[in-house]
């Protein structure tokens, strides 16, 4: 996302409000979301090292697919696409070649006369795409792009986005509410709530290791747990005795009270008895609920003292049915801590 | 819930089914039959009938028709041009008119738009009378321009064709504003937005994306002013003089003072042919049909 260790896109302390509603509040990061490009409240933006803040749009090199693709239904596919150039005062026969090409690069070369409605919605959304990659941005913005595409062709676009995201080499900043989009297609995520960058990393980061509430619900499912620390151990309330690694345990730094979670995946059921197989956190408790999900079955453990905790176990052996009592384990390194 | 169908009942409510639009077009058919189509035919007997009131017969008179352009080309001429000027200033006021009503108004749109239609609220006479007192030679008008020298010290603007074309510019700005007004609220505002994105200047944006966009509302409006205004005649009779007549006039004093009647359906029925002519190539020039669809 850089080039010569300069980001592409810079917020500096970016704070924008829509009368009442902030936006986005006191933001600082180095790849960012599409409102905050409209002239912000207060803060500052660069692209590739250049203050762009309170530029008018025409004057940026930016970008944007629309969530509802915004193609001008009275002009054809390749006037759509011809439109950023044209304004530009780009010659013609440059313009037919560009043209060309990045209808090419969406797989719309046959489609260029056609009117915008009577393409599908996967193709309107690629015709959106390469009206705005033909001016070569050096940041695309892409909101909520794929929202109106069915799941199937939603799917297709993702892959298709990242193949022509690599063919590129254009920073793609796309907003949307679908996590599992999200870490399909990004390098880097921010989660953004209330305005504020909760979370920024690679995916897996992320993931692994979500450090809110919120992003851990947020992005995949959680088994949020409260207990006490004491060194690398957590007591629940139950009186099970969880253990952190030495990297988690350091991020409570002095707090006694802390959340701990664990991901549905990463728990597996054994015996009563255990063995030393059995990874060090476990806990006991009653099958509440089964449910066969194809390739794994998600079940629902009622814990006493604790709650419910879901596992997900894919489906190798043997199929747990409700009201058998179990004990869940995982391992101390698939524990995190959440402020 | 289950009930079954036997196959005579299923053909019988498929046959139902395939009536009901024919059922939903039938108010509507007959009105136009007994109120558009009946009169037309008969507009058209009328037309080629010769005699004297009340006594006419059908003749083959096709001489009837020829007088629209033997006796009253001038007539026809003023039709034509006043309704022509009318409708094109009718479009510069609509216009913006309508653009700043549907993308500033905000809160107040539906107050603007009113305030537009209010002066419907008063009677077509009343109203076009009272332009009678606006443009009078000692009234406001005429004195204001005057003194800063815009016309001469002699000079009058009632019974001009200014005034004929004053009072049907304005009578029929409405029809002008409104579905302008119509076509620029349902423009997806993304699309200015996306304009603006691919480096279009605002008034690019306007140029390539607002107004081609709000041309159906144009070209309603245009046909919905001119039409009418070719055949007007109340504001010649109050606004203007003899001069100024349109062939609307003519047709009324044919139909009502002359008692005239094959001449002044003649009339009619080549008014209505000659403004359909004019206006098809107009609606395929402007190549509305693809974006209203």
């Amino acid at each position: 996302m850089t080039e010569n260790g300069i980001p592409a896109v810079e917020l500096d302390h970016v704070t924008k409000q829509f009368g009442e509603f902030t936006a986005v509040d006191d933001l600082s990061l180095s790849i960012g979301e599409n409102t905050f490009f409209e002239d912000p409240t207060s803060g500052t933006i660069r692209l590739h090292g250049d203050d762009v803040t309170g530029l008018k749009p025409y004057r940026r090199a930016v970008n944007t697919v629309f969530q509802s693709y915004a193609l001008f239904p009275h002009m054809t596919v390749a006037e759509n696409v011809a439109f950023g150039l044209r304004r530009q005062k780009v010659d013609d026969a440059e313009i037919k070649r560009r043209v060309g090409e990045t209808l090419e690069l969406v797989q719309l070369s046959a489609r260029g006369s056609a009117k915008p409605k009577q393409l599908s919605g996967g193709q309107q959304q690629r015709v959106a795409l390469a009206r705005a990659l033909i001016n070569h941005p050096r940041v695309l913005l892409l909101d909520e792009p794929l929202g109106a595409l069915d799941l199937k062709l939603r799917k297709e676009m993702q892959i298709e986005l990242k193949r022509i995201q690599q063919e590129v080499g254009i920073t793609f900043i796309h907003v949307t509410h679908d996590q599992e989009e999200a870490m399909t297609m990004a390098d880097s995520i921010a989660v953004m709530n209330h305005g504020r960058i909760e979370r920024l990393g690679s995916p897996s980061e992320i993931y692994e290791d979500p450090r809110t509430p919120f992003v851990a619900g947020f992005l995949g499912a959680s088994n949020l747990m409260h207990g006490t620390v004491s060194g690398n151990d957590v007591g629940l309330p139950n009186g099970a005795v969880i253990r952190l690694t030495d990297h988690q345990a350091a991020r409570c730094n002095g707090h006694r009270e802390v959340q701990i979670g664990v991901r549905p995946e990463k728990l597996s059921f054994y015996g009563r008895g255990t063995s030393e197989n059995t990874p060090a956190n476990r806990l006991t408790g009653v099958i509440a609920d089964a449910s066969f999900l194809g390739t794994s079955t998600q079940y629902l453990v009622e814990v006493p003292g604790i709650g419910q905790v879901a596992v997900v176990e894919q489906n190798l052996g043997e199929i747990h049915a409700p009201g058998e009592e179990v004990v869940v384990a995982w391992k101390p390194e698939h524990t995190f801590v959440v402020e | 819930m289950t009930t079954t169908l036997h196959e005579p009942e299923l053909a019988r409510l498929a046959r139902r089914r395939a009536m009901v639009p024919y059922l939903l077009l039938l108010p509507g058919m007959a009105w136009l039959f007994a109120f558009f189509l009946v009169p037309i035919l008969r507009l058209i007997g009328v037309s080629l009938q010769s005699g004297i009131y009340p006594n006419y017969e059908f003749t083959w008179q096709w001489d009837n028709y020829a007088r629209l352009w033997t006796q009253y080309g001038g007539q026809v001429w003023n039709s034509l041009r006043f309704a022509f000027i009318a409708t094109v200033i009718c479009l510069v006021l609509a216009y913006p008119l309508a653009y700043f009503i549907a993308f500033r108004g905000g809160r107040w749109k539906n107050f603007l738009l009113v305030l537009l239609l209010m002066p419907f609220l008063m009677p077509f006479l009343l109203r076009t009378l009272s332009w009678k007192i606006i443009l009078a030679d000692e009234g406001l008008v005429v004195g204001t321009l005057k003194s800063i020298g815009l016309l001469g010290p002699n000079a009058t603007l009632l019974a001009t064709s200014v005034s004929v074309i004053a009072g049907i510019a304005y009578n029929f700005l409405p029809f002008m504003a409104l579905p302008i007004y119509v076509s620029l609220e349902k423009l997806d505002r993304s699309l200015i937005e996306a304009a603006t994105d691919l480096y279009a200047r605002p008034t690019e944006a306007f140029r390539k994306v607002t107004l081609p966009l709000s041309m159906p509302g144009v070209v309603a409006g245009t046909l919905l002013t001119f039409i009418p205004a070719v055949g007007d005649y109340v504001n010649v009779l109050l606004l203007g003089s003899p001069n100024e007549f349109m062939i609307g006039n003519v047709i009324q004093s044919r139909f009502l003072n002359v008692l005239d009647y094959p001449v002044a359906a003649a009339l009619s029925f080549t008014l209505m042919a000659v403004i359909v002519l004019m206006l098809i190539p107009y609606v395929r020039a402007t190549g509305t049909d693809d974006l209203v669809a």
